[in-house]
């Protein structure tokens, strides 16, 4: 069986820079994939590669089996890959609870039958199970306090949850998280460790993460691939990417 | 031939001065220009004034103007508007100058007086020398302009890449903030990119006078080749900027031609519109053709990391704590018993004024659907309200169709040219499209405006009004009903599941893209729509006014529309409708009260309105529904919800593996 999402031979230029340098990964069905690697490693510019809002110079991007390397971010998110982002990219005017009614409501109704609605002032009623969905979104966050607060005055942690609540609401198949943890403090990102561990079980979800934290992403992940300046220098399971040497000499310069 | 290239070379230069000027305080500080030849304006107007009417010498008066008052003018400008607009969202940023370029003129016409200006001295050579090139007659003027122009270029190159201001400058342009971290004082930098600017205009305005009359339709041209010529040089090459200047005004002088003219003969009727047209078609033809060659330009929206550090989080985000049901509705109803109430207390004259401002209000809903929500500032509205007018008018006089039926009709008709208009905003960012719709809008007024069978001798096409409707008061509660009906429609599409969409999509493109959302097809539903709540509200106008004259839908008026749109919120139905009233009733009000140059006050209100956005982003009606005091709530909530720690998820323990 062909895994969820695979990337095969990407590489992406930027002007002079390689920053994708032949990569390939993949995420087998309910598997947890860490990306890992130094700053400037390539590890965003793989995610944007992944969701499509980078268009590769060479190399494949295959959902199922199925070529998606030239589809629209739009039509990889319909296919059930849903994606947070580094760089917080909350909807600053929205309420956290119609983050995740936009992010639902994405599938669904042909568009001119939700154009007439919209119209005549039905596009407001919840499609059927919406709330009940974004309700238990809310609460395995813990976030339903939050529902109605504007999401643009939020601290950064919280932020983050937004982000993922909004992924979620797609209903996706393949979650990729850009540096979770960052801005949470060490409580916050072991709750948050066992948060994606228990959803990753339950909705049998695929998770791509990028992580800065070493020990949280050994901790979490099945398989880990490393970067460094653009290319694979390591790729298994979490004890043998802590055995490296490449990778070791990539995080701490020199082998001792 | 020859002679056209000269000409053509002539105007060229004076472009690109002022291009040069937009083109710097773009790089410099991300504020587009869009006043840039009101501005020259204005200078050509004071060098006018010392010369001819105080008697200077023409060479001392241009210096003046171009070297003392022309910076002044810039320090003054950047001191009580620009300098604002470095933290403002991007659309406040668009349309406050905007806001300056609909005031200005006018504002001059305050200060100098309304005289018809005839030809001044030249500033250089006075009488020119005569020489002939390859038989051709030069006169040392044309000459003069063109190395004056060369100097500029020359002059600015250097100043950016061999002075300590230029390295600052271009600091300033990557990283504004981190430039303000290593010690730029980037107050210095974007002060003194507006005074060269405000210099560049007023260099570009003593020429341009001189050479071709202190006339404001010589200026708008002006401005409109030089926003073509700034699209060429992708808003940031000086050389390209320069080249593009050039080569537009040869063409467009080329046009003139004979040789080009029997070209056109062959194809076209003689003097039609499309060849009486062509100077002001090309610049637009020009800038269209480069917005959609230039790839580059739309790829900006998706690569990761060129979303600004200036464009943080502003103003726009403090929504505050929801007000109670009380104090939202209440302006709404007050508004709408006023309307209602109205025709009990007005004269006939007004009941027809406040008509007219109705019809127009339904136009302006159109704002707050492509504006508000979409965050699109289209400046084209005004052509769909136009297009819309004569085909009503066409079917309803020549077709014999009812006249409401034809409204209907002429609106659906509009909405296809509006997916057309919004094509450029699928690929480009918001000022490209501002600048395409201008383009689009500059086209159909000099051409589609322009045919025999609309124009109609400046007489436009009559529109009768609907049976049992011929009466000033029927007519008036008619368009009471229609407004309602659309700001239903309006109010609906926002609260729906579109509406979200936008509002997402005003936050980030790339998150609303990565959750599935087309981003094309919200935009295209929301712009078609304008469309067609334009249509019907120009349409409605006509039908008011009893003819459908193009004269009453020009793209300059259009651009005034804006101003008084957004000077009352662009969010706000409540806003639409008083900015629909107000633009009838303030000019009545003037030609009751008021003389001379006077007359274009409401105008000037109007564009200070636009500028005063930078002030108070959501307009008017914002601020009276929720006053200073909600702001300052608002402000401490947000510092509220930052203290809080982010919530520890629930089910932690409970669920899963």
């Amino acid at each position: 069986m062909s895994p969820r999402l695979e990337g095969r031979g990407i590489s992406v230029r930027f002007g002079g820079l390689l920053a994708l340098d032949r990569v390939d990964l993949e995420v087998a069905d309910g598997a947890i994939l860490g990306l890992i690697g130094p700053n400037g490693a390539g590890k965003t510019t793989c995610f944007g590669v992944l969701s499509g809002l980078v268009r590769p110079q060479s190399g494949q991007v295959l959902m199922d089996g199925h070529d998606v390397t030239g589809a629209s971010p739009q039509r990889r998110a319909r296919a059930g890959l849903a994606r947070t982002f580094q760089r917080l990219e909350v909807f600053s005017g929205l309420t956290v609870r119609e983050h995740l009614v936009v992010a639902y409501r994405s599938r669904g109704r042909n568009v001119a039958t939700r154009i007439a609605l919209d119209c005549l002032g039905a596009g407001r009623r919840p499609f059927s199970g919406e709330d009940e969905a974004i309700e238990t979104i809310l609460d395995r966050l813990g976030l339903t306090k939050l529902a109605a607060a504007p999401a643009g005055a939020l601290p950064l942690g919280t932020g983050r949850l937004v982000e993922l609540g909004r992924a979620l609401a797609t209903r996706p198949r393949v979650l990729l998280l850009d540096e979770p943890s960052s801005g949470l403090d060490a409580d916050e990102t072991a709750a948050l460790t066992e948060l994606l561990r228990s959803l990753q079980a339950e909705l049998d979800l695929s998770l791509v993460l990028v992580e800065h934290n070493v020990d949280m992403v050994l901790g979490l992940a099945h398989r880990v691939t490393v970067l460094d300046f653009g290319q694979v220098i390591a790729d298994g399971t979490p004890a043998e990417v802590r055995a490296s040497e490449a990778v070791q000499t990539a995080y701490l310069g020199a082998a001792p | 031939m020859t002679t056209y290239l000269v000409t053509g070379l002539v105007v060229g230069s004076v472009y690109a001065i002022a291009t040069l000027g937009i083109v710097l305080t773009y790089s410099s500080t991300r504020v587009f220009n869009f006043a840039q030849g009101a501005i020259a304006f204005a200078l050509a107007i004071t060098f006018y004034e010392l010369t001819v009417d105080h008697g200077w010498n023409p060479r001392w008066a241009a210096a003046v103007t171009v070297l003392v008052v022309s910076p002044l003018l810039g320090l003054v400008l950047w001191a009580i508007l620009f300098r604002r607009l470095a933290d403002a969202p991007s659309s406040v940023r668009l349309v406050s100058t905007i806001g300056l370029w609909v005031a200005l003129p006018p504002l001059t016409g305050l200060i100098f007086g309304r005289d018809e200006r005839f030809a001044a001295p030249s500033a250089v050579f006075d009488p020119p020398h005569q020489y002939e090139v390859m038989g051709v007659g030069v006169d040392s003027n044309d000459v003069a302009v063109i190395v004056v122009a060369a100097v500029a270029a020359l002059l600015l190159t250097v100043l950016l890449r061999a002075t300590p201001f230029g390295l600052s400058v271009r600091a300033t342009v990557d990283a504004p903030s981190m430039a303000a971290t290593v010690g730029v004082n980037t107050s210095i930098v974007s002060a003194g990119s507006w005074m060269i600017s405000t210099t560049l205009a007023g260099l570009a305005g003593v020429l341009l006078g001189t050479q071709r009359g202190f006339t404001l339709p010589q200026f708008t041209l002006l401005i409109l080749g030089c926003f073509a010529a700034v699209v060429i040089a992708r808003m940031h090459s000086l050389p390209l900027a320069f080249a593009g200047s050039l080569g537009l005004g040869v063409v467009q002088e080329l046009s003139k031609s004979v040789v080009v003219g029997d070209f056109l003969d062959q194809f076209f009727e003689r003097q039609s519109v499309w060849i009486r047209g062509l100077p002001q078609i090309i610049p637009f033809t020009v800038m269209l053709i480069f917005l959609l060659a230039y790839r580059g330009l739309g790829q900006e929206r998706f690569s990761t990391d060129t979303r600004r550090a200036d464009d943080a989080p502003t103003v726009e985000d403090l929504d505050g704590p929801p007000l109670a049901w009380w104090r939202r509705l209440l302006p709404v109803a007050v508004v709408v018993v006023c309307v209602l109430a109205a025709p009990l207390v007005l004269s006939g004259l007004w009941e027809g004024i406040a008509a007219k401002g109705l019809a127009l209000a339904i136009v302006f809903l159109s704002y707050t659907l492509v504006a508000g929500s979409g965050g699109m500032l289209s400046l084209c509205q005004i052509s769909f309200a136009g297009i819309a007018a004569a085909i009503t008018a066409d079917l309803a006089t020549n077709h014999g169709v009812a006249i409401v039926v034809a409204i209907p009709i002429a609106a659906l008709v509009v909405v296809p040219i509006g997916l057309l208009a919004a094509i450029p905003s699928l690929r480009v960012g918001d000022l490209y499209l501002a600048l395409a719709t201008l383009a689009l809008a500059v086209l159909v007024d000099n051409t589609y405006f322009e045919l025999p069978s609309v124009n109609n001798f400046d007489q436009g096409v009559d529109v009768p009004r609907p049976e049992g409707f011929g009466d000033d008061l029927p007519f008036y509660y008619l368009l009471v009903a229609c407004f309602l009906v659309v700001a239903l429609l309006v109010r609906n599409v926002r609260r729906s599941t579109t509406g979200l969409e936008l509002d997402a999509m005003r936050s980030s493109e790339q998150a609303v893209a990565t959750i599935g959302v087309g981003i094309v097809r919200s935009k295209l539903v929301v712009f078609g729509l304008s469309a067609f709540v334009a249509g019907v509200g120009g349409a409605l106008f006509a039908t008011y006014s009893g003819r459908a004259s193009p004269e009453q839908y020009s793209v300059l008026l259009g651009v005034v529309w804006l101003a008084v749109v957004v000077t009352w919120g662009v969010r706000s139905i409540v806003g639409a409708l008083l900015a629909g009233l107000s633009f009838a009733v303030f000019p009545q009000l003037a030609s009751e009260h008021l003389t001379g140059a006077w007359l274009e006050l409401p105008t000037v209100l109007f564009g200070l309105g636009a500028i005063g956005l930078a002030r108070e982003p959501r307009g008017v009606v914002h601020q009276i529904v929720h006053g200073r005091r909600t702001q300052e709530r608002a402000r401490r909530q947000r510092a509220r919800l930052r203290a809080t720690p982010s919530p520890v998820p629930a089910g932690v323990e409970g669920g899963g593996a």
